[in-house]
Order: structure tokens, then C-alpha cells, then sequence
């Protein structure tokens, strides 16, 4: 959100006779917040659509009621937040909210942090002018993770709306309630708005769209953090404590790669056990969106940890005669970069399967565009109207990529496609706009050449690209061979081009590890130079990208290992198992590199009594800093890092939705010739039963394994057809091992290809894979 | 005794009797008058009768003044702020506290802490309360803020302990069930005011 | 000094007398504490002493044992000889100066038929005896305050000196007059001589008045507690005293109180002589106790003076009225 804000598209509107600028096109409401002007308004979400449910934010402008949150600033705007009508609308709007509202603040989980307890207090309400028979609403349980209180509902919406606009799922909506109907006479005795809100208000309840008791969603629980009362709020959390009674640490999300800005929650344990545990993830919601994994993944943490004096030399010993060290992508740029120092002053060496193949992927792609980095982000990704997916499970890979994926169809009028060859039901129904190509496994590059062919500048492109997409049969040919309908599809297509203007490409997974990853980079460079597409890649998982940008890794593991959180010889580990205890991610201070290209601070939420591996550095090398995070001025500033303390690092948003975490990294640009691409060979698609590597959404490794609200287990999933003929549990045969799991449903799975976890790295499926993400297999039973 | 004794803060009007001085003597003659008087007087008969009159209504009289302590206990006043109590219901015998936290967000000296829990009968359960009595300084604002008149000061005040932090649980608290009848309303700080009734403004009931 | 019809005073008898005479008033002292605390309770409307033994009778002994397993403690500076041996003296002199004092008649043990006079020793010169005794008890605090290197220990036995040296011209001077009378320093002579029932305070209340103000000064009792004053010098002497030294102290100014109620009965309320229907050792046990209940209750009754008003006290009021009074009376002797 560091768009640039520049003289030309700011307009200039009066709000209570002061003159302020504001974003051309911008709700006034927002205009207000970032001019840190206060309008009343419950109902509206920045980066969602405005549901007019609450009709609090009412304004005048230009001598007119309005709606803040769904009117739009024009040039020389004069707007009036208070006039005498709309604080009556309002007064009496809060007066009906109150209505048959439970007196329950006492107990209510939202503790002071109410929106509704706020607004009756900002407008002062002390008597009740209205009333209506109350209708028994049930408390019930959604999910695993989600607890609804209705009577607390007001049905603002704001959880329906973020859960189809920002998530993607739509798994709740409002439904009738069936209590009594409003008395007419109090449309005559009463404001217009306030009425109007009222009948509304008092026909709805909000419940799990699929007509059943409980959601089918992601369990992202995005929907607890935007309700304004104590109505939704996790199962985990109903009643354990007061908000005012947990300390707010700002950090960083640990699973996934987009590492969202959260903050834990802590308070002691219990009366008699004065340690600390955190009790929930809370986040900016307005500003950020979290995913399952980053809001109940929190409670991995190496509890109970001492010094173990005789375990630390024994570790010392071991990083003396190590020959490798191996690690994955949960650490922090700083643990990194001492790795890396120990690379190159002791000669071991780095191995990381986990984000090697996308360490690669990204010098190759650096190769062939001349640019350093990626260069879209998540952010930028929610502004663009027109988004193609290809090479990643989106919904399991990439909650943020999600996100945007469905932003962008929900807010910007945007469209999408959607490659891959695992079909998916929940994309198509982000909008109307969306296609998706569920192609075989090797027609990777066709899609790129496919993507080529509908968006690039024929001009651009190489004469040999062009004979070369001819042959192939042109869009209609490459349509066809990813698995569209090219009639359909092109008859569409103008549709969905239009007035669109900002193309975003999401790379997944996949393409690193694809055999011709080499090509695929080229022709990701060809579409950003010819179409004019931004890119942006996922990094497999937590912080691959950091790890990515400051190892340098090897290829394989050799001799005595040592590892971090992964299997080795002599293991450091942070899950409490391993050889010598280390500081799981919620114990450590440090910046992670995130999706957004974004070097984001995170804090210690829970104390840590053991040693870390700061501590090693100070008996194995010379010049190791005393803390942890004097590491993060010794970032390589060579490869886009800042030389800044860690102190200085911001983490917050501010008013206007400006993001104030950490830095960007720094990008690379150098100009390159067209990139010479290949023309890819159709012998290399798989047959058979085929595996792809992917975890079930929420679960990225076995710190989210651990958190006891992560519930997903680990097996194969697979689409309900496939289940059916799958049975319970089933061996499975790579070609260099057998993997025994239970056969899982997933219901918004389409086709034959099952994903098996990788999350469990005792079950080692990296190794199993042998360095790619599908391979061929033999089902047996079991 | 009633709270009205303790209400009534107009002390400049009780009965004080004026001491009237006679003026000290300055010269030798004054003085000797005085010793002859003092001496003569029989004030020093005063005294003596004085003290012999209280022994005889002590012992005959039924005058005795001694509570003993601690078989007997002098009733205090109900602001006293002594080692609190938590009440239940008297109807049901549920206990009252909600389990809302006010207490011990409010307490300055930071020493009542809890735990809550979502219960089966879908409420909010307060599994175990303490108030560590090392700390507390009988402040009286957990009594106060309670919205429940849960928490109050009894009148047990008696404090003195093994140990430095003494803490108390709900359990220690709480009105033993068999003795709810004897439950005392609280009358102390953050009771409800006499006028109560009339702060109250009706709420419209229209069906 | 005819006592013809009385017994042959053996020595058995006298050491029998003594042994007596220690044991019982050294109880009667003891038991003293809890009268007075009793009785001070009382004119106070409180309970006193309740709890241990029936009506707390057996608060003495507790103090008893508290007093004797007490750790004794000698202060570093102290001069050590000196400060073991004054809680002896006071509680040494008392016991001696009612040796010679008519403590209960005198009566037989059957059986035995060992005669146990009233007196352990009736010298001729008694009340000189006596006097002089209680006089030197005087060294008791003055030494003890001396040597226990405190200041409130000196400046206790800076006042023992003036009280006591002051008051002893009181005491002397007040029963002069009824020794003229009588004119014999024998107590037994002071009782034969009211046998008939007359008291000699009849003849001399403004001696009497005097004798006894001035036996409160002698036993440190209120009004003229002026030596262990805890307002002014902590406890004065007995500062640095603690368990039986202390208790020595406290035993030895109980016998003195109740040596001044047996010379005050015997010189001026008629001795042990009988009375009405009353037999004599009634009449001077309760003269006896009624002058220990009378120390007491002025106690509960009146405040305490000042050094200065004390001094002031004996010189310009008692002793001039000592002195007048026996000149008066030695005129209405020659007279007679
Ligand atoms: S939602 Fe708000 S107003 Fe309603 S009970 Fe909870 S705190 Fe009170
Ligand atoms: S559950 Fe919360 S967010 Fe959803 S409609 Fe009700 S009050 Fe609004
Ligand atoms: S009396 Fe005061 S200090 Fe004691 S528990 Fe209550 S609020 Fe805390
Ligand atoms: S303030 Fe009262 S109701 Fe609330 S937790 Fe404390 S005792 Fe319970
Ligand atoms: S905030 Fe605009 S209608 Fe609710």
C-alpha cells in the first residue's frame, strides 16, 4: 500500500469547513480516516464493499444525506459530518441496536473492545424510545473453530462480507430470523434511516450459508476478528479471559509465506502457573486478513526450556565436525544469516530441499528478466484487475495470494485465470470472471505460451514465439490443450479484458521444481516484458524468501549433519525433541522476508529459558554479536537488505492503511534482451495415479502440526469421486519408497490427482518426491 | 450500629463543655492559697470515690466493660473493610459472580486473579478466584466496581497468618451453602444507594 | 515490756516464724500482682486477669514460671557484680525489716508444742530496726541503676536517692510523735498500748497522714512511682532487668508495701488486738490488707507527680508539719 500519492490524483474536499486532500475515487469515509477525522461507522471493512447495513456513517454532502462509506469523494466535496437530522438518525439507530440487545457486557468476551458499546456511549444514549418482543436466538458452534453467539449478533455484516469479499469462502450469510415483525406505526414515529435499518435488522441472523449447522469454510476465523460485538469468537477463546487482560505483542504470522502482521495475546496461564501462554492472535483487520494458520497456529512454542550446559557443548562439538547443516524455512532472516556465516567461514554446508528448488527458480528467473526480485507483491497483487494463477494450489499453497485473487474480483470489477492441474470448486465461485484450466501435469509451459498468446503485444514478441504458438494451433490450440473450451472461452474473453489495466501473474509452487523450471522462467520474463503483467511469486512457506536471498544453499546434504528443526545427525529443534532446545518462532525476536518482499519485524511473545543460536555463534566464531538481533544490521545489503537496527523497524498501519512494517527490499533492475524461450515437449506428462505434494489448508509444517486448534491431520487428500474408490487408507508406492496414510476427503478437490502433506518432516515426503511436486505412484490397498 | 451514626459528620455541634481555668497564681502568698486548697479540697476524695463508685458498678452493677476477645466480638461497622466475602444468591443459591474481571482489574495492588471458563450450561464459569491477602490493602474498590455486589468486605477481620502471602480461594470465600440463610446483605462501599430507585429511568415495554 | 504470760520463745520457734515469714510473704507478694492487677481492673470496669486458672488465679503462677525461665540477661557494660547483687538487697532488706515487725499473732503448734511468737524478733528497738532496714533497701535501686550502664538506669537511681533520702526524714520524723507516746520502739509495746481499744491515730491523725504519704514514697507507689516512671525514664532502675533479677525487685517493693501496712496497723490502727467480737489476727490481717487494697486504689485514682513537686512536697510541707506535730505533741505531753 505505498502507492505513490501523487498531485494528480488527490482532489481536495471540505469536511466541517476544512479544507483536506484525499485519493480521486476514495469513499469519503476513508477520505475522513485518513485525515484522521472521525464518522461514526460500523458496517463497512476498507478492502471490502460497503453493505449499508448499519447506516450510521451517514454525512451530508453537498447538501445531501449520504453514506460515507459508499460515496465517492469529488473534486470541491463540502461535507458535514454532524447536522441535526443525522444525529438523530443516528441516536435512534443505536437506540434499536440496544434493543433486546443482552445485558451481558459483564461476561461478554468482547470486553471493552465493543463497537456497539462505543457507539451508544459516543452518542450518548441514556433512554430507550423503542422496543419489540424478543426472538430466542441460539448460541451454536460453527466449526472447530467458531463459536456464534446470535443474540449478541447486530448483523452488521461484516463477517459475511469479509468472508466473501476478502476470504473468498462465502461460508455464512444472513437467513431469517422469524421474530416478530415490526410494528408499522414506527415508520411514521421514527427516522427514516434508523427504520429502514431496524426492519432489516430484525428479519436477519447470520448463519452457515450452505444450509446446514456448520461452515464448510478455511477456518480462517477472519470473521471473529471484524465482528464489533462479542458474537463470533473462537471456540478455544469463549470466556477465558478479558481483552484488557492480555498483552498485545506485535509479530509476525510464521506459516505461511505471507507473513501477515498478528499480535499475540498473552497472559499468565493459570492462578497457580504464572507463565505466560497466549490466549489468541488478534490482527489490523481492516488492513490485514490472516489465514487459519497464522490465527490458531500459534501455541507451538519449546515450553520449559533451562540451560542445558552439557547438551550446548555437546552442540558445539557437533556444529565442529558438522559437514552440513540442515534447515527449512521457519527461521528468521537473522538465524539465516548466521548460518550462512558459518558457511562461509567454517565451510559447511546448507541444505535446505524446502526452499532450494525456489532459490533456483528465482536466480533463473533473475537471469532472464534482469530483475532481482519479483515485482508485484500481495498489495499490489488486491490492486491489479486482472490476475493469472499458475503452478500453485491457491487455496493451500497461498491464503494471501487468495485473498487477492478474490479481492480483486469482488472490489476491482477484476478478472482471473486460474491454471493448475488440480481442479478446485471454490476458485470459479470467487466471480463471475474466473476461469480455470485444470490442465495435465507437464503442460506448464503451454499455459505460459497460452498466457502469451491472449495478453501479449504481438509486436513484442519474437517471430519464432509466434510460428512456434501457431503451430501449436494458436489461442484456440493452447485453449484446448490446458483443458478449456476455446469456443466458450475466447466468446468470453473480450468480456473479461475489459477496461481492465493492471495484469498480475502469481507463480506457485509448482514451477520450481519443475523440470524445466529453466524455461519456465524465461517465458514468466517474456510475459512481463510483452504483456505487461507484474509478478509475483509464493515462497514455498514461512520464510523461504529471506532464506532464499541470503543462503546460498547446496544442492545435497553430505557427511555429519546437523539439524535445525529438521532431521541430522545432531538436531537442534524447537519442537522440544531434538538433541540441544532451541527458541520456537513465538520465542524469538527477529525480520522475516515475506511474500510482499517486505523485511518485517517480529517479537518474542513467550519467554524462552535455553539457549538459542546466537549463543553457538559465540563459541564458534570470532565476531558474533551479543543478541540475536544485532544480526539484522549484518543483513547482506548487497542482496536488497537495509543495514538498519532492529529498534528502528516500525510495525504498524497506520490511519490511511499505510503499511509501516519494517522495509521493502531493495530491487534490482537492469535492462535484458528478450529472453530466448524454448519449445517445451509433450512426453513429459505423468500417467497414472498421480501425487502432488500440498498440506490441507492451515497446516505448513510441524509447528502448526503442534497448535491444538490446527486440527487437519496428515494424509492424503483427495476429491470425493477419488475417495469413494480409495477406501480409508491406502499405501502409496513412489519409486523410491511407500508411504502408508489415511485417504481424506476434500470436498472443494475436483479430478484424480491427490495431494499428500508434507507438514510432518519426520514422515520425510520431501525425499519421497525426489525434488519435484508430482510424481507417479502406485495406489495399494491396505 | 447504624450507618447513620457514621453518616453524620456534623461533629462541631456535639457537646463539648468549655474547661474554665482558673489562672495560675504569680506571686508566693497566691501560690501557698493554691497548695492550701488543693490540699484542703477534697478533690483527691473525689478521685478516690470516683474510682471506688466504677469498681462497685462494675462489679455489682453489671458495668463491666471487657469484651473478651476473641470469644466476643464488638459489631463493626458495615464500611469496615475487613477480609472480603463472595455472596450467592439467595434465591438459588448460585453464587453471584459473573466472572466479569472488573475486580481484578481494578484492584491497585494487583492481587485478585482468576480464572474463567465457557461452561455447560453455556455461561461463563468462574473456575477459581484468589485474592492474595499479603497484598491486598483493603481498598475497598473490588467491593465498589463489582457489578453484582459479589465481592464484598465481611467483617472478619482478623488477618494475621502463617505467612507472608496468604492467599484465599473462592471456595474460602464464598457463603457456605448451608449457611445462605445467614447470609448478610452488604452495606458498605458500592452498595446500592438508598435513592437508587429513583436514578432508575423505565425502559418501554410496548408488546 | 512485760510479757510474762506469753511462752518461752524458742529458737525452733523463731526459725520456724522466719521460714513463715519468708513463704508467706513472699507468696502474699506474688499474689499481690494479681490483687492489684484484680483490683485495678475493676475500679477500671475491666475483667483483669482471666484466663489462666479460675478467674485467672493462676496468672501468678504463669508469670511465675515466665519469670523464672526468662533468659537472664547481664548488659555488656554493665558492672556485673554490682548488678547481680542489687535485686538482693531490695529483696534481702525487706524480708529483714519484718523480722522484727509483729507479722500474726503468736500461737503454738500442737503436738509439738513449739511456740511460734507473733514477732520473729521482738528487739526492743523494732520500729528503729525496721526504719532503718527499709532505709537501706535504698541501696537496691540506687545500685542497680548505677551499674547497668544505661542512662535511664542512672538517672532511676538519681531519683531513688532523692525520694527515698527525703522521705526517710518524713517517715522518721512523722512516727516520732507516736513513739513518744508510747515511748517505748518495741512494736509489741505500740500494740499493748491500744489494747484498750483506743487507736493511736485517734491521738495522731496528722502523723499518721504523714506516715502514710510518706510510705508511698518508700515503696515507690503511685503518686510517687517517680523511679521506674515508663513515661519519663523507661523503667527507670529496672531498665536492664530482666526474669528473676527483675522479680527480686518486684518481690522485694510487694514485702515493703505490705511491711508499711503492718507498721501503719500495729503503730496506728491498733495492732493485732482484738476487737468487738473480732479476734485480733482477723483485725490485723484485714488492717493489713485494706492498707495494700488503699495503695491500689490510689493508684487507680490519682496521677503521679513531678520530681520537682515531690521534693517540693517533702520539704516545704511534709517535714515542717512532721516537726510541728511533734512539737505539738510533746507539749500536750508536758501538759498532761
Ligand atoms: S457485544 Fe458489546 S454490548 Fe453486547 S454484551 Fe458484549 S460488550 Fe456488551
Ligand atoms: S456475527 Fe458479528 S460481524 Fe457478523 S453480523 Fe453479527 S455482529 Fe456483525
Ligand atoms: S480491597 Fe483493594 S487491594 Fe484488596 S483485593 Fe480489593 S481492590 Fe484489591
Ligand atoms: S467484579 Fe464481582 S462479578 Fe465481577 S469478577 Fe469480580 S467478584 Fe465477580
Ligand atoms: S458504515 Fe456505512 S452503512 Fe454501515
Amino acid at each position: 500500500m505505498s502507492e505513490v500519492q501523487t498531485v494528480e490524483n488527490m482532489v481536495s474536499i471540505t469536511i466541517d469547513g476544512k479544507e483536506y486532500k484525499a485519493k480521486e475515487g476514495e469513499y469519503i469515509l476513508n477520505a475522513a480516516r485518513a485525515n484522521d477525522i472521525f464518522i461514526p461507522a460500523i458496517c463497512y471493512l476498507t478492502r471490502c464493499s460497503p453493505t449499508l447495513a448499519c447506516r450510521i456513517c451517514l454525512v451530508e454532502a453537498n447538501g445531501k444525506q449520504v453514506y460515507s462509506c459508499n460515496t465517492k469523494v469529488k473534486e470541491g466535496m463540502e461535507v458535514t459530518v454532524n447536522t441535526p437530522n443525522i444525529l438523530a438518525e443516528r441516536r435512534a439507530m443505536m437506540e434499536v441496536y440496544d434493543v433486546n440487545h443482552p445485558l451481558q457486557c459483564g461476561v461478554c468476551d468482547q470486553s471493552g473492545e465493543c463497537e456497539l458499546q462505543n457507539y451508544t456511549l459516543e452518542l450518548q444514549v441514556d433512554s430507550q424510545s423503542y422496543s419489540i418482543p424478543d426472538t430466542k436466538r441460539e448460541t451454536s458452534d460453527w466449526s472447530s473453530v467458531l463459536h456464534y453467539d446470535a443474540g449478541l449478533c447486530i448483523v452488521c455484516e461484516r463477517c459475511t462480507t469479509v468472508c466473501k469479499d476478502m476470504i473468498g469462502d462465502a461460508a455464512i450469510k444472513t437467513t431469517k430470523r422469524g421474530g416478530a415483525s415490526l410494528d408499522k406505526a414506527w415508520k411514521d414515529e421514527m427516522p427514516k434511516d434508523a427504520y429502514a435499518m431496524w426492519n432489516k435488522l430484525q428479519k436477519s441472523v447470520i448463519a452457515p450459508s450452505n444450509g446446514t449447522g456448520s461452515t464448510d469454510c478455511s477456518d480462517c476465523g477472519e470473521c471473529i476478528a471484524v465482528c464489533p460485538v462479542g458474537a463470533l469468537v473462537s471456540r478455544d477463546f469463549v470466556y477465558t479471559s478479558n481483552a484488557w487482560d492480555l498483552r498485545k505483542i506485535p509479530a509476525v504470522s510464521a506459516h505461511s509465506s505471507d507473513g501477515f502482521q498478528i499480535y499475540y495475546e498473552v497472559k499468565p496461564i493459570s492462578i497457580d502457573n504464572r507463565d505466560e501462554k497466549i490466549y489468541r492472535v488478534t490482527n489490523e483487520w481492516n488492513y490485514v486478513s490472516l489465514d487459519g494458520s497464522a490465527r490458531f497456529g500459534y501455541d507451538y512454542e519449546n515450553r520449559g526450556v533451562t540451560k542445558d550446559k552439557k547438551a550446548f557443548d555437546l552442540a558445539i562439538e557437533a556444529f565442529k565436525k558438522a559437514k552440513t547443516i540442515r534447515f527449512n524455512s521457519m527461521i528468521t532472516n537473522e538465524e539465516a544469516m548466521m548460518l550462512q556465516t558459518l558457511k562461509e567461514k567454517m565451510g559447511i554446508k546448507l541444505y535446505n530441499p524446502e526452499v532450494r528448488a525456489f532459490q533456483k527458480f528465482l536466480t533463473l528467473y533473475a537471469d532472464a528478466s534482469g530483475h532481482s526480485l519479483y515485482t508485484s507483491s500481495m498489495e499490489d497483487s488486491m490492486k491489479s484487475d486482472f490476475i493469472v494463477s499458475v503452478g500453485g494450489a491457491l487455496r493451500n499453497d497461498s491464503p494471501g495470494l487468495k485473498y487477492a485473487f478474490n479481492n480483486v474480483q469482488k472490489m476491482n470489477k477484476g478478472a482471473g485465470l486460474y491454471f493448475h492441474p488440480v481442479g478446485d470448486t471454490l476458485i470459479p465461485s470467487f466471480g463471475k470472471s474466473v476461469s480455470t484450466f485444470t490442465h495435465k501435469v507437464g503442460l506448464e509451459e503451454a499455459t505460459l505460451y497460452l498466457v502469451l498468446a491472449l495478453f501479449s503485444d504481438q509486436d513484442k514478441l519474437d517471430s519464432s514465439v509466434k510460428d512456434y504458438i501457431t503451430e501449436l494451433g494458436g489461442k484456440e490450440g493452447l485453449i484446448d490443450l490446458v483443458g478449456g473450451d476455446s469456443k466458450k472461452f475466447i466468446k468470453g474473453f473480450d468480456k473479461m479484458m475489459k477496461k481492465k489495466e493492471r495484469f498480475t501473474l502469481m507463480v506457485g509452487e509448482d514451477y520450481y521444481y519443475h523440470d524445466r523450471a529453466d524455461n519456465l522462467a524465461k517465458l514468466i520474463a517474456l510475459i512481463e516484458q510483452t504483456a505487461g503483467f507484474n509478478v509475483v511469486m509464493n515462497p514455498p512457506k514461512s520464510n523461504a524468501l529471506g532464506v532464499a536471498i541470503i543462503c546460498d544453499l547446496d544442492d545435497n546434504a553430505e557427511g555429519y549433519t546437523v539439524g535445525y528443526n529438521e532431521i541430522g545427525d545432531f538436531r537442534l529443534s524447537a519442537l522440544g525433541d531434538g538433541d540441544l532446545d532451541i527458541p520456537a518462532f513465538n520465542q524469538q525476536e527477529g525480520t522475516v522476508t515475506n511474500l510482499s518482499k517486505r523485511v518485517v519485524p517480529t517479537n518474542v511473545a513467550l519467554d524462552y529459558g535455553g539457549y538459542e543460536l546466537n549463543d553457538l555463534m559465540k563459541e564458534l566464531i570470532d565476531d558474533a554479536p551479543e543478541e540475536t538481533i544485532d544480526w539484522t544490521k549484518r543483513l547482506p545489503t548487497d542482496r536488497g537488505y537495509r543495514a538498519v537496527e532492529f529498534d528502528s523497524l516500525d510495525n504498524y498501519y497506520d490511519n490511511a492503511g499505510n503499511e509501516h512494517r519494517g522495509y521493502l527490499l531493495n530491487v534490482l533492475f537492469e535492462e535484458r534482451d528478450t529472453p530466448k524461450v524454448e519449445k517445451f515437449y509433450d512426453d513429459t506428462l505423468l500417467d497414472g495415479d498421480i501425487v502432488y505434494r500440498c498440506n490441507p489448508p492451515r497446516q505448513f509444517n510441524d509447528f502448526s502440526a503442534k497448535a491444538h486448534q490446527i486440527f487437519e491431520p496428515f494424509g492424503l487428500y483427495v476429491s470425493s469421486s477419488k475417495a469413494e474408490s480409495l477406501g480409508k487408507k491406502v499405501e502409496v508406492v513412489f519409486d523410491n519408497g511407500t508411504i502408508v496414510v489415511d485417504v481424506i476427503e476434500d470436498k472443494k478437490m475436483e479430478g484424480d490427482i491427490m495431494a499428500l502433506s508434507d507438514f510432518k518432516s519426520a514422515e520425510n515426503v520431501y525425499g519421497l518426491f525426489d525434488g519435484s511436486r508430482y510424481a507417479s505412484v502406485t495406489i495399494k490397498e491396505v | 450500629m447504624s450507618l447513620e451514626q457514621f453518616k453524620n459528620r456534623n461533629v462541631g455541634t456535639q457537646n463539648y463543655v468549655k474547661l474554665d481555668l482558673a489562672h495560675t497564681p504569680t506571686t508566693g502568698w497566691g501560690q501557698f492559697k493554691q497548695v492550701v486548697g488543693r490540699t484542703f479540697k477534697p478533690e483527691l476524695f473525689v478521685g478516690l470515690w470516683v474510682t471506688f463508685r466504677e469498681m462497685g458498678n462494675a462489679l455489682v452493677g453489671g458495668k463491666m466493660h471487657t469484651t473478651q476477645y476473641p470469644f466476643e466480638k464488638l459489631p463493626i461497622s458495615p464500611r469496615y473493610r475487613a477480609i472480603h466475602d463472595m455472596l450467592r444468591l439467595m434465591e438459588s443459591g448460585n453464587y453471584r459472580c459473573i466472572g466479569c474481571g472488573l475486580c481484578e482489574k481494578i484492584c491497585i495492588s494487583n492481587c485478585i486473579s482468576m480464572e474463567t471458563k465457557y461452561d455447560e450450561n453455556q455461561r461463563k464459569e468462574v473456575s477459581e478466584y484468589t485474592i492474595n491477602f499479603g497484598r491486598c490493602i483493603f481498598c475497598g474498590y473490588c467491593a465498589e466496581v463489582c457489578p453484582e455486589l459479589a465481592i464484598v468486605h465481611g467483617p472478619r477481620y482478623e488477618t494475621a497468618s502463617e505467612q507472608r502471602a496468604s492467599f484465599s480461594l473462592f471456595e474460602d470465600m464464598l457463603t457456605p451453602i448451608d449457611k445462605l440463610n445467614l447470609q448478610q446483605e452488604y452495606d458498605g462501599f458500592g452498595a446500592i444507594s438508598p435513592n437508587a430507585d429513583e436514578n432508575i429511568k423505565p425502559t418501554p415495554l410496548a408488546y | 515490756m512485760d510479757s510474762t504470760m506469753l511462752p518461752e520463745v524458742t529458737a525452733v520457734g523463731v526459725i520456724i516464724k522466719a521460714v513463715l515469714i519468708l513463704a508467706v510473704i513472699a507468696a502474699i507478694a506474688g499474689f499481690g500482682t494479681y490483687i492489684e492487677r484484680k483490683i485495678l481492673a475493676f475500679m477500671q470496669r475491666r475483667l483483669g486477669p482471666q484466663h489462666v486458672g479460675p478467674y485467672g488465679l493462676l496468672q501468678l503462677a504463669a508469670d511465675g514460671i515466665k519469670l523464672f525461665t526468662k533468659e537472664d540477661i547481664i548488659p555488656q557494660h554493665a558492672n556485673k557484680i554490682i548488678f547481680a547483687v542489687a535485686p538482693v538487697i531490695t529483696a534481702a532488706t525487706a524480708f529483714i525489716a519484718l523480722a522484727a515487725v509483729p507479722v500474726f499473732p503468736g500461737f503454738t503448734i500442737p503436738l509439738v508444742d513449739v511456740y511460734v511468737p507473733s514477732i520473729a524478733s521482738d528487739i526492743n528497738v523494732g520500729i528503729l530496726f525496721v526504719l532503718g532496714m527499709m532505709a537501706a533497701g535504698l541501696y537496691g535501686p540506687l545500685l542497680a541503676g548505677m551499674a547497668q550502664a544505661n542512662k535511664w538506669g542512672i538517672l532511676g537511681s538519681a531519683r531513688t536517692a532523692i525520694q527515698f533520702l527525703s522521705y526517710e526524714v518524713v517517715t522518721g520524723l512523722s512516727i516520732l510523735a507516736p513513739i513518744m507516746m508510747v515511748g517505748s520502739l518495741s512494736f509489741v509495746d505500740f500494740n499493748d498500748y491500744q489494747a484498750d481499744g483506743t487507736w493511736l491515730v485517734v491521738y495522731q491523725p496528722v502523723a499518721f497522714v504523714l506516715f502514710l504519704i510518706a510510705g508511698f514514697a518508700e515503696t515507690n507507689r503511685t503518686p510517687f512511682d517517680l523511679l521506674e516512671h515508663e513515661a519519663e525514664v523507661i523503667s527507670g532502675y529496672v531498665t536492664e532487668y530482666s526474669g528473676m533479677r527483675w522479680g527480686l525487685f518486684f518481690i522485694g517493693e510487694y514485702a515493703n508495701m505490705i511491711t508499711i501496712g503492718v507498721i501503719a496497723s500495729v503503730v496506728f490502727l491498733g495492732g493485732y488486738n482484738d476487737f468487738w467480737i473480732f479476734p485480733g489476727w482477723l483485725m490485723i490481717i484485714g488492717k493489713i490488707a485494706f492498707s495494700f487494697f488503699f495503695m491500689l486504689w490510689v493508684r487507680a485514682a490519682w496521677p503521679h507527680v513531678r520530681p520537682d513537686q515531690l521534693m517540693w512536697l517533702c520539704w516545704k510541707v511534709l517535714m515542717p508539719l512532721a516537726v510541728i506535730n511533734v512539737v505539738i505533741t510533746g507539749l500536750v505531753m508536758m501538759i498532761i
